[in-house]
This record gives structure tokens, sequence and C-alpha cells, in this order.
């Protein structure tokens, strides 16, 4: 009893694969991020860069095969996995800048011999 | 029939599918919701990055809806997989700024200790007397066929010891004050030991003097990446190791000072 319905939802999705158009302005806002994430110094250490760069090869391929809706799906994952190895490098830089500054003053306190 | 037939095997599928991915699809859902629950709640979070905690509740709010139906279980982890994205990159963002913050004030105080020492070491120049008004700022240096040379005596250290004596500021001062004032300079603070002792020791200690000097600058206000630092140990002695005189004249720290745009000759 419950065929018709299932069976038009089937199709209908189905229908929504074969209809997707193709994600040119979501490869080229992924190109960006992951061009983005590598110009801040995001390399293969950080693993969101690698899967930035995996999926993005994945979905250029499956823009290469007409396979759209694919092609997006990887597309917007690598966009956020590259965002995300982009921000995790510059905290590591400021981790860094930090500690340096600390050592910077834990010296200037100690030539100063405890002065407030 | 035919029609009915090709339906159930569709149906078949998609059941088939629905239930592969269902079980790891509310694994997906559940983390992204615990990861959207940390971020949203979260004050640091939402003031840095609003944008991206607003996503993650969109995407999350989709995967939710989409694991109702049949055979979206790729949509489902899809959307769980960027709404999880979003809250992790909101969440070091907030971090990053919460860093940034930091460092500014950090900065501050360390400008603050900078002004501190500086006045420290011209109170205890002028206690000693040393201090001369000079409205041009000569240095203690002589030209060489390497350029500008000051160098700081052996007296200024303790033996085996790194730090400068007190006895150094006037001379470190002026290096500062000289360098303040032309700002494009950059130096190289050269360390040297006589021959006595063990060369690899030697080598160490005339790069720790040699950087000591250089971290006394950059407490007083230099920036680090105008200052050069090497060890040459027992290298290039001025005067022969056979008498304690010339031994002395061996141990020192000699600073390079570089022509008006910043250039330094090549190393020794």
């Amino acid at each position: 009893m419950n065929r018709p319905p299932i069976l038009a939802l089937a199709l209908l999705a189905l229908a929504g694969c074969a209809n997707d158009p193709a994600p040119h302005e979501q490869m080229r806002l992924t190109t960006q991020a992951v061009e983005q994430a590598r110009a801040v110094g995001a390399d293969q250490q950080i693993e969101e860069m690698q899967l930035a760069e995996q999926k993005l090869a994945r979905a250029e391929k499956n823009m290469g095969e007409a396979d759209y809706k694919r092609a997006r799906m990887f597309a917007e994952q690598a966009e956020l996995d590259a965002r995300l190895a982009e921000a995790k490098v510059l905290n590591l830089k400021s981790q860094k800048q930090l500690d340096e500054l600390n050592a910077r003053i834990t010296r200037l306190r100690k030539q100063l011999g405890g002065m407030p | 029939m035919a029609k009915v037939t090709l339906g159930g095997a569709m149906l078949l599928s998609l059941v088939l599918l629905g239930g592969c991915a269902s079980q790891q699809g509310r694994q997906v859902v559940a983390d992204a919701e615990a990861s959207f629950l940390a971020v949203k709640e979260d004050t640091d979070v939402l003031r840095s990055a609003p944008k991206d905690v607003i996503r993650a509740g969109e995407t999350l709010a989709r995967a939710e809806r989409l694991s109702s139906y049949w055979g979206s279980g790729q949509d489902v982890e899809h959307f769980a997989f960027l709404s999880q994205r979003y809250s992790q990159i909101a969440r070091q963002h907030a971090d990053l700024s919460l860093n940034q913050e930091r460092l500014a004030k950090l900065e501050l105080e360390r400008e603050r200790l900078q002004l501190a020492l500086r006045e420290a070491k011209l109170l205890s120049i002028q206690q000693q007397g040393q201090w001369l008004e000079e409205q041009v700022v000569s240095l203690a240096a002589s030209e060489t066929d390497r350029g500008l040379v000051m160098t700081l005596g052996d007296v200024l250290f303790d033996a085996g010891r790194t730090e400068l004596k007190a006895s150094a500021n006037r001379t470190i001062l002026k290096l500062v004050q000289f360098l303040q004032i032309n700002p494009r300079r950059t130096v190289r603070i050269e360390g040297y030991t006589d021959n006595r002792g063990d060369a690899r020791e030697n080598l160490e200690l005339s790069r720790a003097r040699a950087q000591a000097v250089a971290d006394l600058l950059i407490d007083l206000g230099i920036e680090g990446r105008r200052l050069e630092v090497v060890g040459y140990g027992e290298a290039h002695p001025l005067a022969e190791n056979a008498s304690a005189k010339g031994r002395a004249q061996n141990r020192r720290v000699e600073i390079l000072i570089s022509d008006e745009a910043g250039k330094l000759g090549a190393q020794r």
C-alpha cells in the first residue's frame, strides 16, 4: 500500500541526481580556499590539508565525468577541510608567538631583578 | 506489472543503501550535534565566528531533516560532516582571537618592561658618573676592512659565564641609541674565545655570549630580525694565545655594523 509514494520518491531522488547542475562556483571557491590555506603555510603535515587536496582532486575527476552531485559534495567538504587547515596553521603560529613573547618577558623580568 | 517489479527492486536497493548508511549516519550526526552544542553555548566562539556557528546549525538541521528519509544516507553524512567542520572552524577562530588579544596585552607589557630596563640602565650609568651628554652619537667603534666594528672586551663577562656585566651598560646603551637613530642598519654579533680548553666548548661559549648580547639588545627594544649571531670560538684571534694578555684580548664579542642600507659583509 505504501508502494506508490516510495516509488515516486525513489524516482525523484534519481531525477535529482541526474539534474544536478555543474558546480563551477563551488569548484572555484574550493580551489581558492586550498590555495589560501597553502599560502599561510598549511602543508601535508596538517591532516585536514591532506584531506582537502585529496577531495579536491576527486571533485575535479567527478567534474570530468559529469558526475556533478559527487563533484559538489567533495568540493564542499574540501573547502571546509582547507579552511580548517588554514585556521589551525594560524593558531599554531600565534601560539608560537605567545611562547616567544612570554620567554622574552620572563627574561626582562629577570634582568630587572624582580622590579614590578 | 513490470513497473511494480522495477519499483520493488528499486525499493529494495534503496532500503539496503539506507540501512548501510544509517548506522554510520546516526553516529556522524550525533558527533556533529555534540560539536555544535559545544560552540553555540560558548560566548567566545559566538563573538569571533558567528557566521560559522550559524552555518554549523543550518547544515546540522539539514542532516537531521534528511535522516528521516530513506536512501539519503550519503547526504546525511555529508551535511553532518559540513556541520562538524563549521563547528571546528568556529572553535579555531575563537582560539585564534583569544591568542591575538593575549599577544596584544603581552606586547604592551613587554614595552613597559623594556622602558623600565632602559631607565634602570641609564640610572646605573648616571650613578657611575659615566654618562656623557652627547648630541652626536659616537660609538666606540673602529673602522676596519670588515666595516664598522665595536668590541666588547673580556672584562665585560665573568670567566665561563655568558651574562654581560653592568659595566657593559654604557656601550650597549650607546649601541641601542645608534640603532634607533639608524633604523635601517643591522648588526652581526660575533663571539670569540682564546684557545684554552676544549675547542667545541669554546665554540659554544662564544656563541652563547654573542647570543646574550643579542638578547639584551632585544630586551632594550631592538627588533630581533636586525641582529645576526655567530660564534667563532678560537678562530680569528686578535693576538697570540701564548700570554695571558694576548688571551684576554682574544676573548671578546665583536659587533659588526652594517652599511646604511642594512647590508652586512660576508661571514668570515
